[in-house]
């Protein structure tokens, strides 16, 4: 079973490579920490939180490690920090050295107004290439993924196509207050156009049912509570990882939003050498192999595997994740159809 | 009165200072172009849902106990009174907080006991576990209504041959009613600004809102909804003036003869609210604590909340006693003290966003601490204000009088006549605003420096990073701190009641 997962993992990475004719080969091999030397100095970290804790950790870790840096961090949710970082720089009171967020979106938002300065290329080298931006460094990626229930749900008769949902008769659970899903809304809405997005909501929402996140769409799949759902891949592979014979499955679609790979990253904000010294920690085989293994990330290094346990082959869309900038346009669709 | 009091200046900056959140709304609100739709019709119509239904509640749970308190022969009647006021001192996220991870399918009861639980949620959700915290309010006045009532009138009722039900719905309550409607206004004060309760149990109310739009699309919109909450706060404030609480001429305690079944009731009713409100939290966060340890907590954070609000305890004190002062000498200081009470209607998430604000225009100010302290002394002058007063109306004005004819200067009379005597409410003053301070949630949020972490926003980003278990000592740290608080309560109001009689 394991050499099996590990076999499609690597089908699957290979499947990303390629998909838009880049070839994998300036790739560079995540450094190990040791390589990197200790940091100094004061630095002022936003970050942009989400799964709150195991960022934490990785800081603390890294605090321990350099013990004359001294570190400020600001924790807020990702959106509400761009704010702050577009109020703060109206006012000309910028205050942050880096942002660190659990969301494309909120990166994209921030490079789009004006504030990030350019990955230096030895970081962007360390990085898969279908992820590299110029103005933000991807840490991790996460998949959408259909999680479903073996018992319910025949995989051979699931669409392929994510707009064919909409006119199925499955009971499906979502969850529109999540950032996650409202990102695939937003890159629906780039993919498919809004006229069709809006046909899509109104056409799930009669056989939908809401939850609070998607860690709970998860749950009401292996209960039985709804058919199949939408949701990142972690949540399936962590409620796994805690039981193991839970009834859900997760399948995926082919080149559209619901096979989204959306990524964690960091933004630079200051001229600081020791921001980008600090960036570079995130990108050792240490941190990339620890997001990994606590949270099932996806690496975005070309030497750390990704978790065990995805379905292949993964036929992500193509689209740039920095335009996925539009919440409020997302988030008046949502509330326009009754979804929110 | 010819020359201006030395106060006045200090009183006139304090009330300046106490006014400028609200200025700084207004003009944020008067350049927003924005269209919140209908929307906006939604959230007002859950809020005033949630503060009806709140206030009703409440209302109904307050007055049984309030008449059990009073009228019904129980052994060890102060502890009980002590137990049933405890849950006004819990702040609402703690509660909230114990309610949601306790209930619905996945909760604590449902993981211990195998019984599974409704979901805490939405609006009858956030009614229960909010009346839960603060029918104290209408226990409370209730009971002061009671008290007041003259029993004679009770007695010739009963001579008359009325029975206890007859006498308790024909003679005692609606002799008590105002007594009843002023708990009842401050619960749907509280009911309106309070933002943890809400905002947990998923309920979309103007304090969630406030938050909500604050982080995703910015200050303005926070700022135009924080107008409209208090326009409804201003409305509770001017049926609360209107509300005024006779007093008889108590002639003797009035007595209420119980039958066993309404006092078995009640006394149900009180053990119920109890355990729900107090014992189920601190449970919830002993099996934490006894499961997930003290990992991850610092002591820090403990620490930051203790430095705090030993600022804002101090800077309260400075602001307190100049308005106080002022307020004893001339309409204009009376008006400044007046203007302070302000601060008490702004809902926490409220001032945060009008803080946020106003720092983003005064660069030296900005995320410093300074401007957090600000925000609680704004919050918390009233409750200093309100008990300096109190223990100045002991002073009886022909003492003072008294002074100066005998060649005191108002200063003087002021340090040697009016200080001593109102040091005991200074003190109570300070540390109940040290207290309240150590808890506050919504401004602290939105207002600390960065890595600035304290005992609530520590407690809330466990909450929202999903890891409950975590928030075990800081949630007992802060049950710890509030029980501190309510015997101070208890003990001012005992110690007034005393100077009273």
């Amino acid at each position: 079973m394991k050499r099996r997962s590990l076999l499609q993992a690597a089908a699957a990475l290979g499947l990303l490579g390629p998909l838009r004719g880049l070839a994998a080969a300036d790739t560079q091999p995540a450094p190990a920490v040791d390589t990197l030397p200790p940091l100094a100095g004061d630095l002022t970290l936003y970050l942009g939180r989400g799964e709150g804790g195991l960022y934490g950790d990785i800081i603390d870790a890294i605090r321990k490690r350099c013990p004359d840096l001294n570190l400020s961090v600001r924790r807020a949710p990702a959106a509400a920090l761009v704010n702050t970082l577009e109020a703060e720089h109206r006012h000309g009171l910028e205050r942050a050295d880096l942002f660190w967020s659990i969301d494309a979106t909120s990166l994209g938002a921030v490079a789009a107004a004006g504030l990030a300065k350019p990955v230096p290329n030895d970081i962007l080298q360390l990085i898969k290439p279908a992820f590299r931006y110029q103005a933000w460094a991807a840490i991790s990626g996460r998949l959408r993924t259909i999680p479903y229930n073996p018992d319910r749900v025949e995989p051979a008769q699931l669409p392929t196509d994510i707009m064919a949902f909409a006119n199925s008769d499955y009971r499906i659970g979502w969850a529109p207050s999540y950032g996650a899903f409202r990102s695939f809304i937003t890159a629906m809405r780039l993919l498919e156009g809004e006229q069709r997005t809006r046909a899509w909501l109104l056409g799930v929402k009669p056989h939908a049912r809401s939850y609070g996140g998607e860690l709970g769409v998860v749950m009401a799949v292996e209960r039985g509570e709804v058919d199949l759902g939408f949701a990142n891949h972690y949540y399936t592979l962590r409620l796994k990882q805690g039981m193991p014979d839970a009834n859900v499955q997760l399948a995926l679609t082919e080149h559209d939003a619901g096979s989204l790979i959306n990524a964690s990253g960091a933004v630079l904000l200051s001229d600081k050498p020791l921001a980008a010294q600090f960036l570079r920690y995130l990108f050792t085989r240490e941190v990339q192999s620890y997001l990994m293994r606590e949270a099932f990330e996806i690496p975005m290094v070309a030497n750390v595997e990704p978790p065990a346990g995805l379905p292949t082959p993964i036929q992500p869309p193509e689209i740039d994740l920095t335009q996925l900038t539009d919440l409020q346009g997302t988030l008046r669709l949502l509330r326009e159809t009754g979804v929110l | 009165m010819n020359r201006l009091p030395l106060s006045y200046p200090a009183a006139l900056l304090v009330a300046a200072a106490a006014l400028s959140p609200i200025v700084v709304l207004l003009l944020l609100g008067f350049e927003a172009d924005i269209d919140l739709g209908s929307r906006a019709t939604e959230i007002a119509l859950n809020t005033i849902l949630l503060t009806l239904l709140t206030a009703t509640l409440a209302t109904l749970i307050g007055v049984p106990l309030a008449l059990l308190t009073t009228h019904a022969h129980l052994p060890g009647r102060r502890l009980l009174l002590v137990l049933l006021a405890a849950p006004l001192a819990v702040p609402s996220y703690l509660g909230a907080f114990a309610f949601f991870a306790a209930f619905g399918s996945g909760g604590a009861i449902e993981v211990l006991t195998g019984i599974p639980t409704p979901r805490v949620h939405g609006l009858w959700g956030t009614t229960v576990v909010m009346a839960l915290y603060t029918y104290p309010f209408v226990m409370l006045s209730t009971r002061a209504a009671l008290h007041s009532l003259d029993g004679s009138v009770v007695d010739a009722a009963r001579t008359l041959g009325l029975t206890p039900y007859r006498v308790l719905f024909r003679i005692v309550l609606p002799r008590a009613r105002n007594g009843i409607a002023a708990g009842a206004l401050l619960v749907a004060l509280y009911a309106l600004s309070d933002f943890a309760t809400p905002t947990i149990l998923g309920l979309d109310t103007f304090t969630r809102i406030i938050y909500v739009e604050y982080n995703a699309f910015g200050l303005d919109r926070a700022a135009l909804l924080s107008l409209q909450l208090l326009t409804l706060v201003a409305v509770v404030l001017l049926l609360e003036t209107r509300v005024r609480v006779p007093r008889e001429r108590s002639g003797r305690p009035s007595r209420l003869p119980c039958g066993g079944f309404a006092r078995a009731g009640t006394a149900l009713l009180a053990g119920l609210v109890f355990c729900a409100a107090i014992m189920l939290p601190i449970a919830l966060f002993t099996l934490w604590l006894v499961r997930t340890g003290a990992a991850h907590f610092e002591f820090g954070y403990a620490l930051n909340s203790a430095y705090a609000a030993l600022l804002a305890a101090g800077a309260v004190l400075l602001a307190a006693l100049p308005v106080a002062y002022a307020a004893t000498s001339g309409w204009l200081g009376r008006l400044c003290e007046r203007i302070t009470y302000l601060g008490f209607g702004v809902p926490g998430i409220v001032m945060g966003t009008a803080l946020v604000y106003l720092g983003l225009r005064i660069p030296f100010l900005y995320q410093t601490l300074a401007l957090l302290v600000l925000a609680y002394v704004l919050r918390f002058l009233p409750l200093a204000v309100g008990n300096i007063r109190a223990s100045t109306e002991r002073l009886e004005s022909n003492m003072l009088g008294a002074a100066r004819s005998l060649g005191a200067t108002p200063g003087e009379a002021f340090r040697r006549i009016s200080l001593p005597l109102i040091t005991p409410g200074i003190i109570a003053a300070t540390a109940l605003v040290f207290l309240e301070a150590m808890r506050e949630l919504p401004a602290t949020l939105l207002l600390r420096p960065t890595g600035f972490e304290t005992l609530a926003t520590y407690l809330w980003r466990v909450y929202s990073a999903g890891y409950i278990g975590r928030g075990a000592v800081p949630a007992l740290a802060l049950v710890i701190v509030s029980g501190i608080a309510l015997l101070l309560m208890l003990t001012g109001e005992a110690s007034r009641n005393r100077a009273m009689s």
